[in-house]
């Protein structure tokens, strides 16, 4: 059998043409994956057959190779054949052995576990008993806290996202330049992240303290009227959410490092042209961020939806349900004084509901605001 | 102001600055690497006010750690204690048997860490290098699993350690990391897939299998990897909280994360001993303190690699 190969230069550019086209379906049906460098997608080993004559160069390998499923393992070491083929199967199936248990006790099995449980009447110490839509029914109709639950976690994921991510870019930006002594502000902005969220947590909750706290100290001192902050229905979300700011380090960093791809070239570009910092903020920095901010929205909005410490350390849920956030109702609902499994697993599937279609839409819309550079 | 041209100034500009290494790559706009004085003088005001708003927090919480237990309840508070206790951070961790917490989380968090830095990295190799039919839909399906949320799969898992009677052990907690980290598994697959495929192919063609290869010549080199999930992998663990709530019950079992939120929740206004408690905090915070000083670049590596890779 021949095999073309084209043999383009660079350090990790090179592909094989096989005359069957099937460069994007390996053997086994599998969509290759086109993050994998070739070199890893399996098309190594073809060095021999190559004559290297400058730029691009078509090489013809003349090997009797078996049937065509058996073309790239062949090539790839001196042992060769069925049986070695399979060998390497089996090697990789007891690497990746492992995972495979891990995914299907600690994900597949706990998915279908919640999918029936959810419609089930289960406490946990009898056995559940089917209950069909009953737990979805008295959640959206009867239960005082479910409502309440979600206009708090949405109160909370709109204070909080957006914050951290026009903070996190502001900082980025002011951190952004050569000067010396801008690492030290760095890691003062970053340090706040890299503490345990409970250190963090319980030191905010004495700030927080009406009589002891420091907030209030400093509001007095400043001639500022004091606040109850977790104490007063108000306040007691905002005062969440400024913890949140404190640690608004940890996007800073990767705003930063988007910043960092930025080219230079543009900026001087847009000066020349006479662009003041706001244009060139505007015109530049902010269009070519947008990957990262796309990023950061998805993971923020991810990672508020699932917000569980600051609650269950800070407030409780209260004053009233001010702060009951979802997990934090699902987790009292599941692992309460009076557990309602059944209840619990059930809203536990509509927050993954509420986060796969809130994400959904932030990846839907993103063609829409998330400049690419490849047009 | 004239600009110097770029070809000139582009190399004295890199890695001039002392200090920490926060970013890997950096590339700055030229025009800002040569601001003018009083611009230059407003950054740092600014940044200072910034940086101290941020410390502030941390400042008063050693205060507070260094206060006699007179100036505790003393109204209105003082900013600064009237005079330093330091036995504050002996009696305050004994009375929470913070030495007791302490090697609960250290055994905890050692063989977690192992356990997920270990498991992963052998999943990552193998998905990364090794040829095999359904490579790419395990690596999938291991891909997906960092989407779904904890709540979704804790009560299910829950009732798995009940049924098994490992309730109130410290199996649920070690247990589950050994059978790989999704997000690590991610990350050894894009830092194993850049190693050039020459090296075990040379190995393979001397006779040595991927066990072989594996162990002697991708564990030293791939340093930085694991010892960037290990710090991924002890954060985790340090800092975790709703699994040893869910999990443990009996109080010589806790965490540090359990027992300083438990010691929080039981101050009263009767029992204020806030230097006691903030005492044992900074104790608490720092191993992670002290890991990010001295493996600054590490942390910075998961971020990187993880920002890049989801652009």
């Amino acid at each position: 059998m021949m095999t073309a190969h084209v043999h383009v230069p660079g350090p990790r550019s090179r592909v094989a043409v096989r005359r069957s086209s099937d460069r994007h379906t390996n053997d086994n049906g599998d969509i290759e994956d086109p993050g994998a460098t070739p070199a890893a997608s399996g098309v190594e080993g073809i060095e021999d057959g190559i004559t290297r004559t400058g730029g691009s160069v078509v090489a013809v390998t003349t090997e009797a190779v078996q049937p065509r499923s058996d073309s790239r393992a062949a090539t790839r070491s001196p042992r060769r054949g069925p049986s070695h083929r399979r060998r390497t199967t089996m090697t990789a199936y007891l690497f990746i052995l492992p995972m495979i248990i891990g995914v299907a006790v600690f994900m597949i099995y706990p998915l279908a576990s919640s999918a029936y449980h959810a419609f089930t009447k289960w406490d946990g110490l009898s056995p559940a008993t089917w209950d069909g839509l009953a737990n979805f029914r008295y959640m959206l109709f009867e239960d005082p806290t479910f409502w309440p639950s979600l206009r708090a976690t949405a109160y909370f994921v709109l204070l909080s996202v957006p914050s951290s991510i026009v903070f996190g870019l502001a900082l980025a930006v002011l951190l952004n330049r050569m000067i010396v002594g801008v690492k030290i502000f760095r890691t003062i902005f970053y340090l706040p992240v890299v503490l345990p969220s409970i250190a963090v947590l319980t030191l905010w909750k004495y700030i927080y303290d009406p009589l002891y706290g420091l907030a209030n100290q400093l509001l007095t001192a400043l001639n500022l009227p004091t606040s109850q902050w977790l104490q007063s229905e108000r306040m007691a979300m905002p005062s969440i959410v400024i913890i949140g700011i404190w640690g608004v380090g940890g996007s800073m960093i990767i705003f930063l490092a988007g910043l960092q791809n930025v080219p230079t070239e543009v900026y001087e570009a847009a000066r020349t042209d006479g662009a003041g910092p706001v244009r060139m903020f505007f015109s530049i920095t902010l269009p070519l961020i947008t990957p990262i901010m796309l990023l950061q929205v998805v993971l923020g909005l991810v990672l508020a939806f699932q917000a569980f410490n600051q609650v269950a350390v800070l407030t409780n849920g209260g004053p009233g349900t001010s702060t009951m956030l979802f997990m934090y109702k699902i987790y009292t609902d599941a692992f309460g004084s009076y557990p309602n499994l059944g209840l619990a697993t059930a809203e536990a599937l509509v927050l993954f509901v509420i986060i796969m279609i809130i994400t959904g839409i932030a990846l839907k819309t993103s063609s829409m605001w998330v400049f690419e550079e490849t047009k | 102001m004239t600009m110097p041209a770029a070809s000139a100034t582009y190399p004295t500009g890199r890695n001039v600055e002392p200090g920490p290494d926060l970013v890997m790559r950096r590339r700055v706009p030229l025009s800002r690497r040569v601001p003018m004085t009083v611009s230059r003088i407003c950054w740092y005001l600014l940044c200072s006010l910034l940086g101290a708003t941020m410390l502030v927090p941390l400042l008063w919480m050693i205060s507070i750690a260094l206060k006699p237990d007179s100036n505790i309840l003393q109204l209105p508070p003082q900013l600064l204690p009237s005079s330093f206790q330091w036995s504050n951070f002996v009696n305050g961790p004994q009375q929470i048997h913070f030495p007791q917490l302490l090697a609960n989380t250290v055994t905890i968090t050692v063989l977690s860490v192992f356990g997920s830095v270990a498991s992963s990295m052998l999943v990552g190799y193998a998905i990364a290098r090794i040829q095999f039919p359904g490579r790419n839909f395990w690596f999938y399906l291991f891909t997906f699993s960092i989407f779904v949320p904890g709540i979704v799969t804790l009560i299910p898992i829950q009732r798995m350690f009940f049924a098994l009677g490992l309730i109130d052990t410290w199996f649920p907690l070690i247990l589950p990391s050994f059978f790989g980290n999704p997000v690590f598994i991610f990350l050894a697959r894009q830092y194993f897939t850049a190693i050039p495929r020459s090296i075990d192919e040379s190995a393979m063609i001397d006779g040595a299998g991927h066990w072989k290869i594996f162990t002697r010549l991708m564990i030293p080199l791939t340093k930085p990897l694991w010892i960037t999930m290990i710090i991924m992998a002890f954060q985790g663990s340090w800092n975790d909280f709703l699994n040893p709530l869910v999990y443990l019950n009996s109080e010589t079992k806790y965490t540090l994360s359990l027992g300083m939120a438990n010691f929080m929740g039981g101050l009263s206004e009767a029992a204020p001993q806030f230097n006691y408690y903030m005492a044992s905090n900074l104790l608490y915070m720092l191993p992670p303190l002290l890991l990010f000083f001295f493996a600054q670049r590490y942390f910075m590596m998961g971020l990187g690699t993880l920002g890049v890779s989801q652009k």
